[in-house]
């Protein structure tokens, strides 16, 4: 996409504690990495997302989890979209290449935006991914130890339904959840790193 | 009590897994463990707290111990299982045929 001409901010929603710090530093030096291999600034967005996976974990469906926390993750960068004046939200899923990324749960994923999500790496399998990330040099980074999010649920859902999602969500308060996500994130200047 | 494992390759922590089945009141395990360690979070479903390193407890028992040292990962199970061992925050699970589990409470 940075080949192409767009612009891009980065958002890392910070899962810890339940990851480390390691994974946020992995982040950083990714987004160092494409700055300098496009000489284009990016300016990173850094989301504190834990307290949204603790007012799930207590009040919802355990294994709709990772649906909860995806949702709240786009209805975070859809905020973010909109300050920046951003046309879309960019992420990089796969189909099928973990359990909550079939088809019918990024339909009720995309369900809670308006904005366009582009998935530039949507059809692509794992091995395929992995050359692209050798070629523009980001495999050994991303490859660098880190923690999973140890949160995610053992039998996560493949096949969420919208009315369960909606009905689960009803149970804790959305707009104080964005609210507090959205006053507790922080920017970070391209030059800083 | 546990084995000591790497979840993968690039993981940066270490998982415990318990030899025996039984699973845990995190609740319980938050005031029996907070007189010893820093409580970073209670979620309901897991309970993290702060020792010689962080530790994720699931109420199936296993630990997510971040390290990257498997002996202060060995180190910080047997402290856990020490504080949790003949608690009422254990409860053990009947033997359901699972050949070579032993008692929780034999040791570690």
């Amino acid at each position: 996409m940075l080949r192409r001409g767009v612009e891009l901010v980065a958002v890392h929603m910070d899962n810890r504690p339940f990851t480390d710090e390691k994974n946020l530093n992995k982040t950083l030096s990714l987004v160092r990495h494409l700055q300098n291999l496009t000489q284009s600034p990016i300016r990173t967005y850094v989301v504190p997302h834990g307290p949204n996976h603790i007012a799930f974990a207590r009040n919802c469906q355990r294994h709709l989890h990772c649906l909860f926390c995806r949702r709240m993750m786009y209805r975070i960068a859809e905020r973010i979209a909109q300050k920046e004046e951003a046309a879309g939200i960019l992420t990089g899923e796969s189909l099928g290449q973990v359990a909550s990324q079939t088809l019918q749960n990024l339909m009720v994923e995309n369900q809670v935006v308006s904005v366009p999500v582009i998935r530039p790496l949507i059809g692509l399998d794992k091995v395929e991914i992995i050359d692209i990330a050798r070629k523009i040099g980001t495999y050994e980074i991303s490859t660098l130890p880190g923690l999973c999010c140890t949160i995610v649920p053992k039998k996560p859902s493949t096949a969420a339904r919208a009315k369960d999602l909606h009905d689960e969500e009803q149970k804790i308060d959305l707009g104080a959840l964005i609210k507090k996500s959205l006053e507790g994130m922080y920017v970070l200047d391209p030059e800083a790193l | 009590m546990y084995s000591i494992l790497k979840p993968c390759n690039t993981s940066a922590a270490f998982e415990a897994i318990p030899r025996d089945r039984f699973s845990l009141d995190l609740d319980l395990c938050e005031e029996i463990l907070g007189n010893d360690c820093t409580i970073v979070t209670n979620a309901g479903i897991l309970l993290i707290v702060n020792d010689r390193c962080e530790v994720s407890i699931h109420k199936d028992g296993r630990l997510i111990l971040k390290t990257d040292s498997k002996d202060l990962a060995a180190e910080q199970a047997a402290r856990i299982a020490g504080w949790l061992e003949g608690s009422p925050a254990i409860r053990k699970h009947r033997n359901r045929g699972n050949a070579g589990r032993t008692d929780p409470a034999a040791g570690k």
